[in-house]
């Protein structure tokens, strides 16, 4: 079987949604929050590692990521969290052969309720 | 007597493996003549050079998939009305994720190699095919299976974009299709690059100019290996 | 001795049959196609594989050739056939005033046929017209274009034969007295020219072939490109071939394959072979005739329409009949120029034939002495075309 090269540049087209249909968003969104949710998880590890160096280093730590901006951050880790686990259910039913032909009204239900949640995340952590 | 449009086709160029580039080619043509018309147009009065691929002209063989305005299309069956306007332009490209022969003409052999490998059936019972699999029937009269091998499928996938040795939606159709999971067949399937690789983007089904329905089947195909991989567990000793 | 060595000008039917005959005998061959595989008129058929019933009143010898080798295909290419029969539908008077002539003629070329009546034809093909007075079944069916011929090029790379694709023949080599040598050709994939010397050189060219004999001297080819138009429509209306049961005329037959129906096909004469536009006018005959067998068509969604050009042999000119529907020219004969053979005419479904014959006269100029063997040995997968490597053994 003939194998050839792959160029790694055309990767960049996976976050091209030009010509795609829906389908092609849900799988941008995927990778995306996937590949995001994964240095969030590094980040998440370095911080725990504060941790061992004792009370005070942490306490400096929690200080500093009450500031607004790392706040965004937390948002972004919460919407990206809604969106690659509402998806990950849509695919999830599909692979077992529920809602093949509805694939792409599901997606928009599920992303519909993962943007409900996220506002309302928004505006608990925004509010005071 | 019809009304012709003024058409520019921008048409990709490459020979020899040598740097790519676009010519632009302009038409005046009847917008109810297919896209692959106006490409023999071109080769037929402008440019002998240009090195296309094309057989049946209706939608029969898969030969002449190629991108119109980005999107995978069958150029046969693809008429000018339906991509541009008059005095508008088509750009012509070459399916994505395969080596390019030459222009709009790429090398289709390993799918045609991985067709036959998961025993991809050319001609099967009619209800058989009708149903996508889920009538048998023996004794029936017979047609051509709905899958013509034209690479649509391949070139909208995300995953075949990320590697050339995903097997492909057409394939895990075809391994689908063919019904039964041989230990070989399985071994193909139930794999890195097999039916797992598969994330859900529906690109396939999107694209598929001839009723195979690619997404779907890699979901019933999936459904198999797990029901023949559960009753082997259970059978093994 | 040395493997004589064959080019074939040409990968439509004709020329992938004849270079899998060659290769198969035991010679040495090189296929030169300008295009991809079966992009001409080869492609561009509607798929019937032909009883040779059509022919049955008219022209017998060619009937008998299509049943012949309909039965010879049925056997060694059921990979690309839906081989379900076809239907002649009888509807007005005139159908059913040639109904006798028909069935006689049939018989006469020893065609198996089945008459039904009415009721029974519908319940087989139930979207026929009611207007239906009888229906014969014949063993017609429909091939798959592309891949009939991939499955003969396929096999005849399985005995070493080498396809060039995308080499445009733009010349011949001389030997000084006129005599082919070889060709010069261009690969339109780099751009270059290059030339290839043969012992022999077949066009088989099919319409073109009158615009390659004239590159190599010879410019009285009596060949008659005629077009056909063919409207394809997105459902498969009936699961035989259906024809109309009368002398054969424009759109009188329907054609199943896959999920569709094709009607097809007019006949008129055209300048330039290489494009060929589709009218309007003939797109709404299809559509009217089609209609009078199956009135469904009428709800059902154009899928495209194509346009193909048969290459019809004009009859009663010089050159060595080997029979009424195809024709071998040794150019030798006819304008003392060796080293060429043209097989031209014919349709699909006798291209097994073709080749044998055309073979069998380059074996005698060559005096290469082998026989035919490919009747009895089934085609390989047309998808082998792809996998095996392109090299002459």
């Amino acid at each position: 079987m003939s194998e050839y090269p792959q160029q790694p540049g055309k990767l960049i087209k996976w976050f091209d949604p030009r010509h795609r249909s829906l389908g092609s968003w849900a799988f941008i969104l995927n990778r995306v929050t996937g590949l995001g949710l994964t240095l969030y998880l590094f980040l998440h590890l370095i911080m725990l590692g504060q941790l061992a160096k004792g009370p005070d280093a942490y306490d400096g730590f929690i200080a500093l990521v009450k500031n607004p901006v790392f706040l965004v951050g937390e948002l972004l880790v919460i919407a990206a969290a809604l969106i690659h686990g509402l998806n990950g259910i849509r695919v999830g039913l599909t692979s077992f052969g529920i809602g093949n032909s509805k694939q792409k009204q599901l997606f928009i239900i599920l992303m519909s309720l993962a943007a409900v949640a996220i506002i309302y995340f928004a505006f608990r952590m925004f509010a005071h | 007597m019809v009304d012709l449009w003024h058409v520019t086709f921008e048409v990709f160029r490459q020979k020899d493996n040598q740097k790519s580039h676009f010519n632009f080619f302009e038409l005046d043509i009847n917008p109810d003549e297919y896209v692959l018309d106006g490409i023999e147009r071109i080769w037929a009065f402008t440019d002998r050079t240009l090195v296309f691929s094309h057989a049946c002209h209706h939608s029969t063989c898969g030969a002449c998939g190629m991108l119109v305005n980005g999107v995978e299309k069958l150029t046969c069956i693809t008429s000018i009305r339906d991509v541009t306007r008059d005095g508008g332009k088509i750009r012509i490209e070459p399916l994505r994720n395969f080596p390019i022969i030459s222009d709009l003409s790429v090398d289709m052999s390993s799918l045609y190699s991985r067709m036959e490998a998961v025993g991809h059936q050319p001609i099967l019972p009619i209800q058989e095919e009708d149903s996508k699999g889920k009538v048998k029937s023996e004794g029936d009269l017979l047609r051509l299976a709905d899958c013509i091998e034209c690479g649509l499928c391949i070139s909208a996938c995300p995953i075949a974009l990320t590697t050339s040795n995903y097997i492909g939606p057409a394939v895990l159709a075809g391994a689908q299709q063919h019904g039964e999971l041989t230990p070989c067949i399985l071994e193909l399937v139930n794999s890195e690059n097999g039916a797992w690789r598969c994330h859900s983007a529906y690109e396939c089904t999107e694209v598929c100019p001839s009723n195979v329905d690619p997404a779907w089947r890699i979901m019933e195909l999936r459904r198999k290996i797990i029901a023949n991989r559960f009753s082997s567990f259970f059978t093994r000793k | 001795m040395d493997k004589p060595h064959v080019i074939v000008i040409g990968a439509g039917f004709t020329g992938v049959a004849v270079a899998y005959d060659l290769a198969k005998r035991g010679m040495d061959v090189t296929v030169l196609e300008r295009g991809p595989i079966a992009n001409g008129t080869s492609g561009r058929t509607h798929g019937l594989l032909h009883s040779g019933a059509r022919y049955a009143v008219d022209d017998q010898e060619s009937a008998i050739e299509c049943i012949d080798e309909n039965t010879i295909l049925r056997k060694i290419a059921a990979q690309v056939i839906e081989p379900n029969g076809g239907l002649f539908v009888g509807i007005d008077d005139s159908d059913m005033n040639y109904r006798d002539k028909f069935i006689e003629g049939c018989q006469e070329c020893h065609i198996p046929l089945e008459e039904y009546k009415p009721e029974i034809a519908l319940r087989l093909e139930p979207e026929l017209t009611k207007k239906i007075r009888t229906a014969i079944l014949v063993p017609d069916g429909t091939f798959d274009p592309l891949r009939l011929a991939l499955a003969f090029a396929a096999s005849a790379k399985f005995h070493g034969a080498k396809f060039r694709l995308f080499c445009e023949v733009t010349g011949f080599l001389f030997d000084g007295l006129g005599n082919v040598t070889g060709v010069k050709f261009s690969d339109r994939t780099k751009g270059k020219m290059e030339e290839l010397s043969a012992d022999i050189v077949v066009s088989a060219t099919g319409s073109w072939c009158g615009e390659v004999a004239e590159m190599a001297g010879d410019p009285n080819i009596p060949i008659r490109p005629t077009p056909g138009v063919m409207v394809t429509y997105d459902q498969r209306l009936c699961q035989r071939v259906i024809n109309r049961l009368n002398e054969p005329g424009d759109g009188d037959i329907i054609v199943p394959q896959r999920q569709m129906i094709t009607v097809g096909t007019t006949s008129f004469e055209a300048d330039n072979l290489d494009y060929i536009p589709v009218t309007e006018q003939q797109v709404n005959l299809m559509y009217h005739r089609g209609c009078e067998l199956i009135p469904s068509i009428a709800n059902t969604r154009e899928r495209g329409a194509f346009m193909a050009s048969r290459p019809l042999v004009d009859s009663g000119l010089k050159g060595r009949s080997l029979a009424r529907t195809f024709k071998c020219f040794d150019h030798k004969v006819s304008q003392n120029i060796d080293g060429l053979v043209t097989i031209t005419g014919g349709k699909a479904t006798t291209l097994r034939l073709m080749a044998e014959k055309t073979v069998d006269l380059v074996c005698q100029k060559l005096s290469f002495p082998a026989a035919c063997e490919t009747i009895e040995t089934p085609l390989i997968s047309y998808r082998q075309y792809f996998s095996i490597p392109n090299e002459v053994n």
